[in-house]
């Protein structure tokens, strides 16, 4: 088990998308990547804003959140960790649901751009390809 | 029920014939942390300096503490902080002769913190002795920061805090914000060009715009509700989205519309023609301030 740092977590401002959020999804997506393992600890609210230099009201926001989706636990005591159920357990289209956001935003470029989905698609596939 | 701390009633505000603030509600409640945005000009300064009973209102009342803001007593007055935009500090004295001033007049000084702060923000010996009106604008700022930091105020008023700071300088003010001022509670209040930094920082905003607060709210909410809806008259004209903000029509006939509703923006999202965009904090003040 792993305890982590806070540097494990990066934000951007300036988007359109609430720090809280963009932490939410981090997590979620270190954890189905399992670069985040179940009883694996959580850098405290405190450390990472500090680190980010983010109010701590934020962090709590995201790390409430998490809990209530069951991807994080409370720690007896103090802290959170990776909840038991959180890692292994997921499937694969639960895994893909995490690539929605940023699929959507491609979908809504590609409409401005009046591509067809099999334009698309085979772009898609090819950039998966090259990637691999 | 919570009371307000700082309340103020049908404020306004005249400069000859320029109406700078016109009939302003505005609450802050305790725990606050809200930032108060506004294009130049809008009349920010003057709405801080006005809550504080700095500058005289033409009507209307201000009450911080439950106390009229023009007969504040020594005991609220110790509870406040503020760092005005232009530093107004003693210019002829040294900071360590300027903090010694301010310190008698202080019952709740922390001089710990104050040692603590000068030694982090780079004040040295020599520079603790030398006149203020020899230090630049950055070390003017951090100086005026750290006197509104040492009585451990429980409202802290900030009026563009970090405009002369480099952004080495703005990141230790927000660390500094979030470690020892957001920490204990206290009510912050503050006005900022720097998005970026209110992001990190405020949970609540405020937008000034015709002399009044045109919008407010919870930062993540104001991010997540707010759109931009850009489509065709024909769809669009006659039809008034929950909580409009602005409505534009452009020479080919489309219309662009920036709600901060959010929900109920799917369905519309789906016709053809239709595109429903989300903004970031830049693009909502722009939209909402101009």
């Amino acid at each position: 088990m792993t305890n982590h740092a806070a540097h494990l977590f990066s934000i951007s401002t300036g988007s359109a998308e609430p720090i809280y959020r963009q932490l939410v999804d981090q997590v979620k997506r270190l954890v189905a990547a399992g670069q985040m393992a179940p009883g694996d600890g959580l850098p405290s609210v405190r450390e990472v804003a500090q680190a980010l230099a983010l109010n701590p009201m934020t962090v709590s926001k995201a790390y409430s959140l998490l809990e209530m989706e069951g991807v994080l636990a409370r720690r007896r005591g103090m802290g959170m960790e990776v909840a038991a159920r959180a890692g292994g357990g997921q499937s694969a289209t639960e895994r893909a649901e995490l690539l929605r956001p940023t699929l959507e935003r491609a979908a809504m470029e590609a409409r401005q751009l009046e591509l067809d989905s099999d334009t698309v698609l085979s772009l898609f596939i090819q950039i998966l390809k090259e990637q691999a | 029920m919570t009371t307000a701390i700082i309340q103020s009633a049908a404020i306004s505000k005249h400069f000859g014939s320029a109406s700078i603030l016109s009939q302003l509600d505005w609450q802050i409640m305790p725990g606050q942390v809200i930032g108060l945005l506004g294009r130049n000009g809008a009349g920010k300064s003057t709405l801080l300096e006005c809550l504080l009973g700095l500058r005289e209102t033409d009507s209307g009342t201000v009450r911080i503490y439950g106390e009229d803001v023009s007969q504040l007593s020594d005991a609220t007055r110790a509870r406040i902080g503020y760092v005005p935009q232009k530093s107004d500090l003693f210019e002829w004295m040294t900071p360590r002769q300027m903090l010694d001033y301010f310190r008698a007049l202080y019952p709740r000084w922390n001089g710990a913190k104050v040692d603590g702060l000068l030694e982090r923000w780079g004040f040295d010996k020599l520079m603790q002795n030398k006149p203020i009106s020899k230090l630049s604008g950055g070390e003017q700022q951090r100086l005026s920061i750290i006197r509104a930091l040492a009585h451990d105020p429980e409202l802290l008023v900030l009026d563009e805090p970090v405009s002369a700071l480099d952004p080495v300088g703005r990141r230790d003010f927000l660390r500094e914000l979030i470690d020892s001022v957001i920490e204990r509670g206290t009510t912050v209040v503050f006005s900022t060009h720097i998005l970026s930094d209110l992001e990190r920082v405020a949970l609540d905003l405020a937008f000034l715009k015709d002399g009044r607060i045109a919008l407010q709210g919870r930062l993540d909410e104001l991010l997540e509700g707010a759109r931009r809806v850009v489509g065709p008259a024909s769809l669009l004209d006659g039809k008034p989205l929950a909580g409009e903000l602005r409505r534009q029509r452009a020479q080919d006939g489309t219309v662009s519309i920036i709600t901060h509703g959010g929900a109920g923006l799917a369905l519309l999202g789906k016709e053809a023609g239709v595109r429903v965009e989300p903004l970031s904090l830049e693009d909502l003040f722009i939209e909402v301030t101009q």
